[in-house]
């Protein structure tokens, strides 16, 4: 558990590491900065000692993984309709579910389209590579990496709202407020970068989550953990780019006076906090140059765009932002976050297992195998962890709205994760014949973090801040290592 | 696993444990850290009882227990290990019966000291997978403490404050010094033989001060003024000074923030769908009522209960906007009896953190695990609030005669019906004769009311209606318009004013149960409003318990928990952090005061003088302890060794102004800040893009004339997508209360402070500040000090935008030193 002033130091040392990793880029005076931020960064290591013989490693203990890719199908992708081959669900499709399924149970839409009758799938599934996974036709590129990834088909959530639902899978708790994984492990292992944010959000579809920037926000942890969303249009990062009428020249002028009179100041006043902030005045100077410089992909081979499938480098698509995040890991950002929308397939004109479903899966079949190929040939894989869902899946039963489609799904859905030391070519828990519930293996939301951390390194009951009396962690009281999935 | 704490009952253990007490366990287990941290403090601040070589329990042992035993041997029943329970004398050493693990007076007899020192991983306690151990040096206190009799005396927070002796003057390391609060710091610091700082320069401590107290920087003219003043009489001009910021209007406007962080204030209704709402005049009560100095426990009572008071005004309805501040989910699908009694949870713990400061709502899904509060009577107390509905107000301009504005407008409706009434027919004539040829002269408005059909006819186009057949006809209508402008203003008067979010009580009282687990779909035993049973007595005469009582009960000068945690609170804002670092836990795991008896003094003294905050903060602004440098001086090296925070105040500290403030400083700076105060909140520039990162995306439709320039505190916060000028210098979205905003330093906010489209446009209004006025004045605009040498060399041969730039980005602008 750390308190604040434990998370003052642990800040203002984070930044003097990275001031004493940046060398030279500062004009005039950058010298005597440099000797004064080692000197003041060996001070706060050993007051950091001085207070506390046991402060943690940057890891609780070994880890398998350094990064995180986390493809967010927001809305809830259908299981039934992807992975979850059920032909009995098939045989008896428009027949009631029996009641001992649905007994005591609570759905989404309760008092008007939600209904209790069995919707058989119409996609074709086949069995796939060594591991005989299923997949069903709308995932053909998918089908092609079933052996770097371990399909796990047992999730289960707790809340069955979508902004609560996604709160949950990013926080650990359907509450507003609380910090997300991102977030957390950014605060657990810092970051790599040192001219990037450590946890960046990317997003495609029509528009942003549902829950919004709260998904990748902070919570009660301070706000240098906060996700920052990497914008397609625009600055990248908000007011990333120097005002129009301001020359290149200009802005690092400005850059360095401000860090020469901050020192000046931090001379008279001996407050360590200047220090801290002349370094972040340099990395934001850093980071107008290369977050551009990341953005533009322009570098990349036409076979590595072949790859994605990306036609337009310019167009800001799901499948441009799966090789940003290739990119973003490459320059050591720790925690990348990609959601793609609009995979709420509840019947509505918009929003069809017929047809829309099929035009979604389109647009994230291809990138993401692709990405996964991409980091296991660039060796990136190994030590980067891939994770692909939603906040939760869709129910065997269906939904009538203009056309049948499906409720959000709570008690088993799907999910795959590849690298960082999951097990390659596993398929992972069953469910019964309906889908509807797991009968071996179950994997909560929670376990599922809890194992994420673990992979990093990082003890998810000891991962921890104390906030308003109570220590905090992503998963609540609950979570366990799910061992089986670990290679 | 945990261990049994005997081996005797292991047996009970292996009976099987339920998972959720396991998974409780699991939850408080800290690292070593926080153990390191307490016995530091511990040792640090028992200072004088150690020297006396007696033990005292609240301050030495309880903390050690609280921490280390309580979450398995403590006051929940469901989670309590091997039977044995540790917060209670009793259960500790088996009451007259004996035979517990604790033998007063006999340590080497006491089974719990055998388990502290053993070796062995399976017996020792606290069990090391906890995470949890004692020194040897907290080892040896609790031996002690058995030894000398094993007394449990209470938690120094449940015990009402008493006013404590001033030390005499002359112990004060300063013969001269008769200030209370100097009094009792400089004792402290002379206990551990430290000196309090010098007192800062006059310039910086006007600016502290200004900030502090209305959060805008001093102009130059006060800044001189002020110097010429301070070098005549320091006491005088001091006194003069603090009297007129407690009187100026913006002293509201910033200590209105301070609370509105607790009232976890915004302008929408958060969850997915984010929708804006209008609470704004909740905003500006509390600005009002800050101002007028409203009695703090006045103040207190009509936030939770105005609607409650006999004969409540508008007034006093609008203050109970203060628990309307929760979300509202309007997401398709769900339930809404789960979000209603979400809210209420949300309005328990609030209240339990602003007003107690204690955990209450750690004990929604079960008894506390650390403070005596039990999952029952986080009900009661959820019974209080569980009775009421949620409406919205209309608030008329102040004078407004609303009875008298409704009687004419019926009047005026009547007559005008009369009119219609009595001419039916000719108005049915008249428009089915009406050729395509009379209709071209027709007014427009009147043509599309005959476009509608005559059920949908409003009375008002109905009478534009018949005015225009006069018209027509060359009949005078001037006594019609006249009567149709009249209806039309009062109905304008009565209909187009601002509405708010209040509390109004239900005659009949909903049905309150204990939800297992905290969950509302399984309630169980049924509870009545009560209060929690640590604290003082709950007295009440009425047979129907209301919110009234529970606010009458927490400004009740019994109450030991309310002064001191507002007093704390308001501390923090003037030193950086509070005499109790946990300035929302002062339970038994929360961290201890540094100067309890400053603490009790301040509370005892603020009840005492009528809960006036405005007195409150100027007996903290007059102190010394407040006006010292918070500059690090060689000769501070020895406390630095001792005291590196800064904990007993050997100086004042920097510290980095709020959001708002960040914002504030620079408008009023480049001379562009409107002082316009209160009313709806206001859209300044924000990046493109930035709505649309929300479930719904919300316009930003950019104010314009003097409310682009309005302070931070006036900008309109969206839960879901915050401004993001302010979310990045940590401004709190209103999700839950913030009792202490965090200060981080990050290259966003160089990013923002840099390139920010409102941030530049404050710097070329510097940059014409700088051309006009020179270099000084800009400086001295941001700083209120003169610069030197040194820093004028490092400006000079720039540009004037860049200087401004370079200004308004300085650590020390948007720092109050």
């Amino acid at each position: 558990m750390w308190n604040q002033n434990q998370l003052r130091q642990q800040t203002r040392r984070h930044f003097f590491g990275s001031a004493a990793a940046s060398t030279g880029s500062l004009g005039l005076g950058s010298m005597a900065l440099q000797s004064l931020m080692s000197q003041e960064a060996g001070a706060a290591a050993k007051s950091e000692l001085d207070r506390n013989p046991l402060a943690p490693k940057p890891t609780h203990f070994a880890p398998k993984a350094k990064n995180v890719i986390f493809l967010f199908m927001a809305g809830g992708p259908s299981q039934l309709e992807m992975f979850e081959h059920k032909p009995k669900l098939t045989e008896l499709n428009g027949k009631p579910i029996p009641d001992s399924f649905i007994e005591g149970k609570r759905f989404a839409f309760m008092d008007s389209s939600h209904r209790i009758n069995l919707l058989g799938s119409r996609r074709t599934f086949k069995q796939y590579g060594e591991s005989g996974a299923y997949v069903s036709d709308l995932l053909p590129w998918t089908s092609e990496i079933v052996d770097d990834i371990s399909i796990v088909k047992t999730l289960q959530a707790d809340l069955f709202n979508h902004a609560p639902a996604k709160l949950f899978m990013n926080t650990g708790s359907g509450q507003f407020g609380r910090p997300s994984i991102g977030s957390w492990v950014t605060y657990g292992i810092g970051s790599e970068c040192e001219d990037l944010p450590g946890f960046v959000v990317l997003q495609s579809g029509p528009r942003g989550p549902r829950g919004g920037a709260v998904l990748w926000g902070n919570g009660m942890l301070p706000s240098t953990y906060q996700g920052v969303p990497l914008r397609n249009q625009g600055d990248p990062i908000l007011n990333l780019s120097t005002p129009e009428t301001v020359s290149a020249d200009q802005q690092r002028r400005l850059v360095d006076v401000v860090n020469q009179l901050n020192q000046e100041r931090l001379r008279q006043t001996g407050d360590g906090e200047i220090a801290a902030r002349i370094n972040a005045y340099e990395m934001a100077y850093r980071m107008q140059t290369s977050a551009p410089e990341l953005m533009d992909i322009s570098d990349e081979d036409q076979e590595t765009l072949d790859l994605y499938g990306i036609k337009d480098p310019n167009e800001s698509t799901y499948a441009r932002n799966c090789l940003l995040s290739r990119r973003l890991i490459e320059r050591g950002v720790r925690f990348v976050q990609l959601y793609d929308t609009n995979w709420d397939h509840h019947g509505g004109p918009t929003e069809t297992l017929e047809n829309h479903l099929p035009s979604k899966c389109r647009d994230i079949d291809q990138p993401s195998a692709a990405l996964v190929k991409d980091l296991k040939r660039r060796g990136l894989l190994d030590d980067t962890i891939v994770i692909w869902g939603g906040e939760f899946g869709r129910t065997p039963m269906g939904e009538v709205r203009q056309n049948t489609g499906r409720n959000h799904h709570i008690d088993a859905f799907t999910m795959w994760l590849a690298g960082g030391g999951f097990k390659a070519g596993q398929v992972y828990g069953e469910t019964d014949d309906f889908g509807f519930e797991p009968v071996e293996n179950a994997v909560h939301v929670h376990d599922l973090h809890a194992t994420l951390l673990h992979q990093l390194g990082l003890d998810h009951e000891r991962l921890t801040v104390r906030f308003q009396g109570r220590d905090f962690r992503l998963t609540d009281v609950h979570g366990r290592v799910v061992t089986d999935l670990l290679a | 696993m945990t261990k049994p704490l005997l081996p005797e009952i292991t047996s009970s253990r292996e009976n099987g444990r339920a998972l959720h007490g396991l998974r409780l366990v699991q939850i408080m287990k800290t690292s070593l850290r926080v153990t390191i941290f307490l016995f530091v403090s511990v040792i640090f601040f028992s200072g004088s009882a150690h020297s006396q070589d007696s033990v005292d329990f609240s301050k030495e042992i309880l903390p050690l227990l609280a921490e280390n035993c309580f979450a398995c041997h403590g006051f929940d029943a469901e989670a309590r290990e091997a039977d044995l329970r540790l917060d209670t004398v009793e259960g500790a050493t088996g009451g007259k019966a004996g035979g517990g693990v604790i033998v007063a007076g006999d340590a080497e007899a006491s089974a719990l000291v055998e388990r502290l020192r053993s070796d062995d991983p399976d017996l020792v306690m606290p069990p090391p997978e906890t995470g949890k151990s004692l020194t040897a040096d907290q080892k040896e206190k609790i031996i002690a403490w058995i030894n000398s009799g094993a007394s449990y005396d209470s938690h120094w927070a449940f015990v009402a404050p008493k006013r404590p002796e001033l030390p005499s003057a002359s112990q004060a390391t300063n013969q001269e010094n008769r200030h209370p609060i100097d009094q009792l710091v400089h004792r402290r610091l002379a206990e551990v033989k430290l000196s309090p700082a010098p007192l800062a320069d006059p310039a910086t401590l006007i600016r502290r001060v200004s900030l502090d107290l209305i959060g805008l920087p001093p102009t130059q003219v006060e800044v001189i003024e002020f110097e010429k003043a301070w070098a005549k009489d320091q006491e005088q001009a001091w006194g003069e000074l603090v009297d007129r910021l407690l009187g100026s209007r913006h002293y509201g406007e910033r200590w209105a923030r301070w609370w509105l962080d607790q009232a976890r204030y915004a302008d929408s209704n958060g969850y997915s769908i984010d929708a804006p709402r209008s609470i704004w005049k909740y905003r500006d009560w509390v600005i009002d009522a800050l101002n007028r100095d409203l009695s703090f426990d006045q103040f207190t009572i009509e936030q939770l209960a105005g609607d409650l008071l006999p004969n409540a005004d508008t007034s006093q309805k609008v203050a109970t906007g203060f628990h309307r501040n929760t979300q509202i989910n309007q997401e398709g699908g769900i339930d809404k009896e789960q979000f209603r009694i979400d809210s209420i949870f949300d309005r328990v713990g609030t209240t339990g953190t602003v007003w107690l400061g204690l955990t209450v709502g750690c004990a929604q899904c079960h008894d506390h695990k650390f403070d005596p509060i039990s999952q029952k009577e986080f009900y009661q107390f959820f019974a209080f609030f569980n009775n009421q509905d949620e409406p919205s107000i209309k608030v008329y301009p102040e004078g407004t005669d609303v009875d008298a504005l409704e009687s004419r407008r019926n009047q005026v409706q009547d007559q005008i019906k009369k009119l219609i009434d009595d001419s039916a027919d000719p108005l049915k004539q008249w428009e089915e004769s009406l050729s395509d040829e009379n209709k071209k002269s027709i007014s427009d408005g009147v043509k599309k009311v005959l476009g509608k059909p005559l059920n949908k006819r409003g009375l008002e186009e109905k009478f534009s209606l018949l005015i225009e057949m006069n018209r027509l006809a060359e009949k005078s209508v001037q006594s019609f318009e006249a009567m149709q402008e009249e209806f039309l203003e009062l109905s304008r008067q009565l209909n187009d004013v601002p509405t708010t979010m209040v509390l109004s009580e239900r005659k009949e009282p909903r049905k309150t149960t204990v939800y297992i687990k905290g969950d509302f779909t399984r309630p169980s035993e049924e509870v009545t409003p009560g209060t929690l049973s640590i604290l003082h007595g709950f007295e009440t005469s009425s047979d129907s318990v209301t919110r009234l009582d529970l606010a009458k009960w927490i400004v009740d000068s019994k109450n030991p928990m309310t002064a001191r945690v507002i007093v704390n609170r308001v501390w923090q804002q003037y030193f950086g952090v509070g005499m109790v670092a946990t300035e929302n836990d002062f339970g038994l795991v929360g961290a201890r005061p540094t100067h309890p008896d400053l603490l009790d003094w301040l509370a005892v003294e603020w009840v005492e003088g009528g809960w006036s905050l405005k007195k409150l903060h100027r007996l903290i602004v007059t102190s010394d302890t407040y006006r010292q440098t918070s500059k690090m001086l060689d000769s501070m090296e020895p406390a630095l060794a001792i005291d590196a925070d800064n904990r007993l105040l050997w100086r004042q500290n920097r510290i980095r102004l709020d959001a708002e403030l960040v914002r504030d400083v620079a408008l009023t700076a480049s001379g562009l800040m409107s002082s316009k105060q209160g009313g709806p909140p206001v859209f300044p520039p924000i990046p493109d893009g930035v709505m649309g990162q929300g479930q719904v995306k919300r316009s930003w439709s950019v104010s314009s004339g003097e409310d682009r320039y309005r302070r931070g505190l006036y900008t309109f916060v969206y839960r879901g997508t915050p401004p993001p000028s302010l979310k990045v210098f940590d401004a709190p979205e209103g999700f839950s209360s913030c009792t202490r905003r965090t200060r981080s330093n990050t290259p966003l906010q160089s990013l923002t402070l840099m390139n920010d489209s409102s941030f530049f446009e404050f710097a070329q209004s510097l940059a014409k500040i700088v051309e006009d006025e020179g270099v000084e004045t800009a400086f001295q605009r941001c700083t209120s000090r003169r610069p030197n040498q040194v820093e004028l060399d490092l400006l000079s041969g720039l540009d004037s935008l860049t200087v401004a730039r370079a200004l308004l980005n300085l650590d020390e602008t948007i720092t109050r030193e």
